[in-house]
């Protein structure tokens, strides 16, 4: 089999110059959007530029889905994915996909789960098969589960239990919120993961993996019709599944600061974490906040990094992020104190900016650094089929705009600097946030060795 | 955050802290006007062998096409500059933005002088900290207004330093005028240098709380000895005895033009990259300096175990590694098939001690060669209550590769994964361009990845092993543990002479 690549553009552009070139406007992603008899929706778009694809299968499944006495289960469900289905063995799914020079993972956050490959272009159908025989047919056995229970207990260990802040997180979370659907951890606790079994298994199988439940992206070198026709030979007759319970995501309004102090036997600075209450993803605030944080922390130009880190020396580094959830998120502040420097002076330092972006002036660059950052990270997800492939099946199965690729980054473009001022002032107050102070526990009471 | 099902890269590779210079594993890349022809594999039905082991079955009915791809990569334009620059631009209008480098050989932290270490590291993060002309603020605001990157390294132990940035094509000669500045006006301003000492203190501090770093640290020690090699991290005290004059002197004496290369990849022609160079880059002359040359790592020392104390640790962090070999050795391609069957992913380290065992949630091996011997390691974080039974399964497969040749399907698969990556490497230009980068840092002949392949599928399983039995002979293995020392030393004491330290490096018995 011979694949031709095309030539794209190459020896037909002008010679760059260097030179006052004007700014191109980046190009739409173009795909097609279809709905299977069973629910399933198929999001194609066709890229020619090198000889992959990539798969994005996102389910509608997240930590948010899971009861009392059952966190971790969905990022654990995820592990029993790449177990084996009826024609598929243990461990088979990945094995074929490394051992064919592609690559793949799952992921699972609070808000979905999601399971990918990027494979070279003659391996379409490999992909395609071992996603369906594992939505219409997953192994679910005891030893299974008991298998993948340690590994992840072993990855709890060492993304939280034995790292230093791995707690930080959990606590700011489980302040912060008070509707179990997002105060407890995607990793879980142990004793909840200890106690899943394999009934929870198949119960969450049949309500969350069905078709109508799912979104299945694909971007690469492959043509569009074709593919469709492939997914519906591969994907068509697995049956649809009544539609899994509404989640509740009601959070009740913050009336007052939370804070507390956390001790940390593995931590060797102090580190404060700040979390304020904003919107859902969906809200008109997502980009004004986005906008904001980038402002507070996008890079060195940042004012923590110039204010708190470059002329105060407070902090190795200081940084915002606003969340984009489907559910209340939170704009998160996190910073770890200097050695000889306190929580006190880098608490009143991080308030003193927040202070300043309301009420002060907002420059000109600070907003035209948000927009050229956005336009240059679509410039770089149309460099990588994969982020393209999650980008519009995520898009679908959230807000149900795929096209949101080609709008988000016009839409951060819009955000004037009165808008990030009114969301600082709306969201990012005392009331509404929630406070972590972690703290080395002293040396002495660590042990001898 | 999110939790997936494999490490990530950054979780599972320890190892990317102690790796020195550049192994670059196939598995980055990009091109237009690529070609890719079949390379045609025995198609494996039902009835071939299993790779060993309890928790993997191949039904082997999956659609598998049983042609690899073979990927050509596209080859950069070269040309050489009056001032000793090479020049390499790998043209892709795919996307209007631009990516460079420019690599600067003897600007490394490999030429440190001793009790300096850390001053080439140093010197070149303090380059963006400000030039005769811009304020250290004033890069950063011009830079990341126009959503462009640019960054100065050295690492520690490599022997050059690195410029490197990009930026969407309409900003892309700002930011080639930035650099030209950076590179050539760096001002080592007094107070710059205060703050940046006052930050990297902090990281020095934070950096002793994680045990991949501490793992790394005395491994590298272990296995380098007092080599350049070795180096992991600077110490406060080097960090005291480096001043900005050193800095400003070790600049003048490196950065110089005669051994570099200024490599671009993206939007960007042969003829228009020369046209900024000419424009930017005039004032960087010349200078009459000959090609520093580096030594191999000295023979390692007598075989022990060392255990770095962490208390608090809810697992240990270990490895088991070694030196390694040159990156021009020709059994790079076999280490490199038989590192993949035991360490590669779904390998058989992941495929016994995590899916068979639960030991852990990931596990692997790595090499880095360079222009001096580089080490091996494989590596891992377990619970602490089966700290031994893994280090005994993990010293086990690797010893059942020394003793037992690789089944010839298991061999296949390896070759056949290493081989099919490149086609996901035509994606990325600029991943390519670190192919290319390799043949020039390496002197590897023109045509090295063309035939990479082809040497890749012709390894042996006889090869696979002699590799095995060379690299990882038993008396060359050294191994680091790091953890709760009240629970693990009489484990280690075991496997040989133990040193223990804590997580200060400070040695306790």
């Amino acid at each position: 089999m011979t694949i031709s690549l095309r030539r794209l553009a190459a020896g037909l552009c002008a010679a760059f110059t260097g030179l006052g070139l004007a700014a191109a406007p980046v190009r739409k992603i173009q795909f097609t959007d279809t709905r299977l008899k069973n629910g399933l929706r198929v999001i194609i778009s066709e890229d020619h530029a090198a000889p992959v694809f990539s798969i994005a299968v996102s389910y509608n499944v997240g930590s948010r889905d899971e009861r009392k006495g059952r966190t971790g289960f969905a990022h654990l469900f995820e592990h029993m994915m790449f177990k084996g289905s009826e024609n598929v063995g243990q461990n088979e799914h990945p094995y074929l996909m490394f051992m064919n020079g592609g690559t793949m993972n799952g992921t699972t956050n609070k808000d979905r789960t999601l399971y990918y490959e990027t494979l070279p272009a003659n391996q379409l159908d490999l992909a395609l098969f071992l996603e369906a025989d594992r939505m219409r047919s997953l192994a679910i056995t005891k030893d299974n589960l008991d298998n993948q229970r340690n590994a992840v207990q072993e990855e709890r260990r060492l993304s939280v239990d034995n790292q230093p802040y791995g707690r930080t997180f959990e606590a700011l979370e489980d302040l912060a919120y008070e509707n179990f659907a997002y105060e407890h951890s995607v990793i879980g606790s142990m004793a909840d993961l200890s106690a899943a079994s394999v009934d929870d298994v198949t119960a969450f199988f049949k309500t969350y993996y069905a078709p109508n439940n799912a979104v299945v992206g694909i971007v690469g070198d492959l043509d569009a019709k074709a593919t469709l026709a492939k997914v519906q030979k591969y994907f068509e007759a697995i049956p649809k599944q009544p539609s899994p319970p509404a989640v509740d995501m009601t959070e009740p309004p913050q009336t007052e600061e939370r804070r507390m102090t956390l001790e940390d036997p593995l931590a060797r600075l102090p580190r404060i974490d700040i979390a304020y209450k904003v919107p859902p993803g969906s809200s008109p605030d997502t980009d004004p906040l986005s906008v904001l944080a980038t402002i507070l922390s996008g890079g060195r130009s940042s004012r923590f990094y110039e204010s708190i880190v470059r002329q105060k020396q407070l902090a190795p580094s200081a940084s915002a992020s606003s969340d984009e959830t489907r559910g209340p998120g939170l704009f998160n502040v996190a910073a770890t104190a200097a050695p000889g420097k306190t929580l006190a002076e880098l608490e009143a330092a991080i308030d003193a900016e927040i202070a300043r972006v309301k009420t002060g002036p907002i420059e000109a660059w600070e907003i035209e650094k948000a927009r050229t950052a956005a336009k240059r990270s679509l410039v770089t997800s149309l460099g990588s089929s994969l982020s393209r492939a999650t980008l519009l099946a995520e898009n679908a199965l959230f807000y149900d705009q795929p096209d949101r690729i080609n709008t988000q980054a016009e839409n951060i473009a819009k955000v004037s600097a009165a808008d990030v001022q009114r969301v600082a002032r709306q969201y990012l107050v005392k009331t509404g946030r929630t406070v972590v102070l972690t703290v080395p526990k002293p040396a002495a009471a660590r042990g001898g060795l | 955050m999110s939790k997936g099902t494999l490490a990530s890269a950054a979780i599972l590779a320890v190892a990317a802290i102690a790796a020195t210079a550049a192994t670059k594993s196939p598995g980055r890349g990009l091109a237009a006007g690529a070609r890719t022809a079949a390379l045609r594999f025995a198609p494996e039905q039902g009835g071939a062998p299993q790779p060993s082991t309890t928790q993997m079955v191949l039904k082997r009915k999956a659609p598998v096409s049983s042609e690899v791809l073979k990927v050509k990569l596209p080859h950069p334009q070269e040309a050489d500059l009056p001032n000793g620059l090479h020049l390499m631009v790998l043209e892709d209008h795919r996307l209007p933005q631009v990516t460079f480098q420019i690599i600067i050989p003897g600007a490394g932290g490999y030429f440190d002088p001793a009790g300096q270490v850390g001053l080439a590291t140093y010197a070149a993060s303090m380059m963006r900290e400000g030039t005769t002309t811009r304020t250290s603020p004033q890069i950063s605001e011009t830079l990341e207004t126009i959503a462009a990157s640019l960054n100065v390294t050295a690492s520690l132990s490599g022997m050059s330093a690195s410029m490197s940035g990009s930026a969407l094509t309409e900003d892309f000669d700002k930011l080639m005028e930035l650099a030209a500045d950076v590179l050539l006006n760096p001002g080592f301003d007094a107070g710059e240098w205060d703050r940046f000492k006052a930050r990297t203190r902090a990281g020095l501090v934070q950096q002793r709380a994680n045990p991949g770093f501490l793992a790394a640290e005395t491994f590298n020690r272990v296995v380098f000895g007092a080599h350049p090699a070795s180096r992991v991290a600077p110490t406060a005290a080097s960090l005291d005895a480096i001043t900005r004059e050193g800095l400003a002197a070790f600049y003048r004496a490196h950065y110089v033009p005669d051994h570099a290369v200024a490599a671009f990849a993206g939007d960007i022609s042969l003829a228009g990259a020369r046209q900024l160079i000419d424009a930017r880059l005039a004032g960087w002359k010349k200078a009459g300096a000959a090609m520093p040359t580096v030594t191999d790592p000295p023979p390692m020392g007598v075989p022990k175990v060392s255990l770095v104390a962490r208390p608090g640790s809810v697992q240990t962090t270990l490895y088991v590694g070694t030196q390694s070999m040159r990156r021009t050795d020709p059994d790079y391609a076999a280490l490199s098939v038989v590192n993949r069957v035991l360490g590669g992913t779904m390998g058989r380290l992941f495929r016994h001690l995590r899916e068979e065992k639960g030991y852990t949630y990931g596990i692997g091996s790595a090499f880095s060669a360079t222009l001096y011997r580089g080490s091996w390691t494989s590596s891992t974080s377990v619970r602490t209550e089966v700290t031994e039974a893994a280090l005994t399964d993990l010293l086990a497969e690797i010893a059942e590769l020394r003793d037992t040749p690789v089944p010839d399907s298991e061999l296949a698969d390896a070759k056949r994964a290493i081989v099919g990556s490149f086609a996901r490497d035509l994606e990325n230009p600029q991943q390519v361009l670190g192919y290319y980068l390799d043949n020039w840092t390496y002197r590897l002949p023109a045509d090295y990845w063309d035939t990479y392949p082809a040497r890749v599928m012709a390894v042996t399983a006889e090869q696979a092993q002699a590799a095995a039995r060379k690299y990882w002979a038993p008396d060359r293995l050294r191994i680091v543990a790091v953890g709760d020392a009240t629970k693990i030393t009489d484990t280690l004491k075991k496997q040989g002479e133990l040193d223990v330290f804590d997580a200060d490096g400070k040695r306790l018995q």
